[in-house]
């Protein structure tokens, strides 16, 4: 199953998201990569890397803003391991949602990362 | 214009003392328009630039030490300017790798690079009172017959003129008007200490 990766600028609100999501598909395999030491606001790329060593199958990057997107597509530049891990750049909560069921429902990689660009990207200007 | 391996480790370390004489006003900056970090994160990244270059110092060329300061500057320094001026110097290392020292063509190529890179990392351009304000035109002047001090000088007084339209500082809208953007304070001290050391 497609592993979620949620990388934020605060721990608490990417662990309240992983709650939301665990309880719409509760089988779901979320990794936090949010915050830095002591609970602190900030995005660092050792974290999202530490993620990256922890996922069980292909994983789907989601990001907060600005930096978070930067140490995530860095951190994916340096990534040399096993799996397919890709960024898309959606709203995190709604992008996350719609990920997670997918995933829940097997899904692979690049099927969501295409219902996520279809669903979000055609829509609205990124940023 | 020549520099060395030796004129960047210098440039470093000068660097690494400049930012951290201008920690509290890089910080106080980052404060009015941005998240209040900008100074405590370069501090600490190029402090661990000048630990790294103490332990090593038998740096054999410019894409080594570049190497080195990039992935320092991107474990360290965190937030949006560790991978900004993180892919700055690994950019210079894959044009001057290998080089012992670098002028004319070479020098320009590396900064060209390296001014690419962060504005692809960012997905920013000239405009948006960013770095790239102060890197691009430093860099376009390499190849121009201008008083590289004097062009950084200028380039820092147009950039707190304009209003951001990219990074944390852009939610702050109108307000950024007249503040000067802390990673354009920021690259304007690296950029100079780079400038010092240019051998003619």
């Amino acid at each position: 199953m497609i592993n979620l990766i949620l990388v934020s600028h605060s721990e608490k609100l990417a662990t309240g998201l992983k709650e939301l999501l665990a309880e719409m598909v509760p089988s779901i395999e979320i990794l936090v990569a949010a915050g830095l030491e002591g609970g602190k606001i900030g995005t660092e790329v050792s974290r999202i890397e530490q993620a990256f060593s922890q996922i069980s199958d292909d994983a789907l990057i989601l990001t907060d803003i600005g930096s978070a997107t930067m140490n995530a597509e860095l951190a994916l530049e340096l990534y040399t391991g096993k799996h397919t891990i890709r960024f898309v750049d959606v709203p995190l909560v709604e992008g996350s949602f719609l990920a997670a069921v997918l995933s829940g429902q097997g899904q692979r990689i690049d099927q969501i990362v295409t219902e996520l660009e279809q669903e979000y990207l055609s829509k609205e200007k990124t940023n | 214009m020549k520099l060395t391996v030796e004129a960047l480790r210098t440039a470093l370390l000068a660097t690494a003392d400049a930012i951290e004489q201008q920690k509290d006003e890089l910080t106080d900056l980052d404060r009015e328009i941005g998240d209040g970090d900008h100074g405590i994160n370069m501090s600490r990244g190029f402090q661990g630039v000048k630990k790294e270059l103490e332990v090593q110092n038998s740096l054999a060329d410019l894409g080594e030490l570049s190497k080195l300061v990039g992935m320092t500057l991107i474990k360290t320094v965190g937030g949006a300017s560790g991978p900004l001026y993180g892919t700055a110097f690994v950019k210079f290392a894959t044009k001057w790798s290998g080089m012992k020292s670098v002028e004319g063509e070479d020098l320009f190529a590396g900064f060209k690079e390296a001014t690419e890179g962060i504005k692809s990392r960012g997905k920013s351009q000239a405009g948006q009172k960013t770095m790239v304000d102060i890197w691009e035109p430093f860099t376009a002047s390499l190849q121009a017959d201008s008083t590289l001090e004097e062009v950084i000088d200028q380039a820092l007084v147009d950039t707190k003129d304009l209003v951001a339209t990219k990074g944390r500082a852009s939610y702050f809208g109108e307000a950024t008007k007249g503040v000067q953007d802390p990673g354009a304070l920021s690259s304007s001290i690296l950029l100079k200490n780079i400038v010092e050391v240019l051998h003619d």
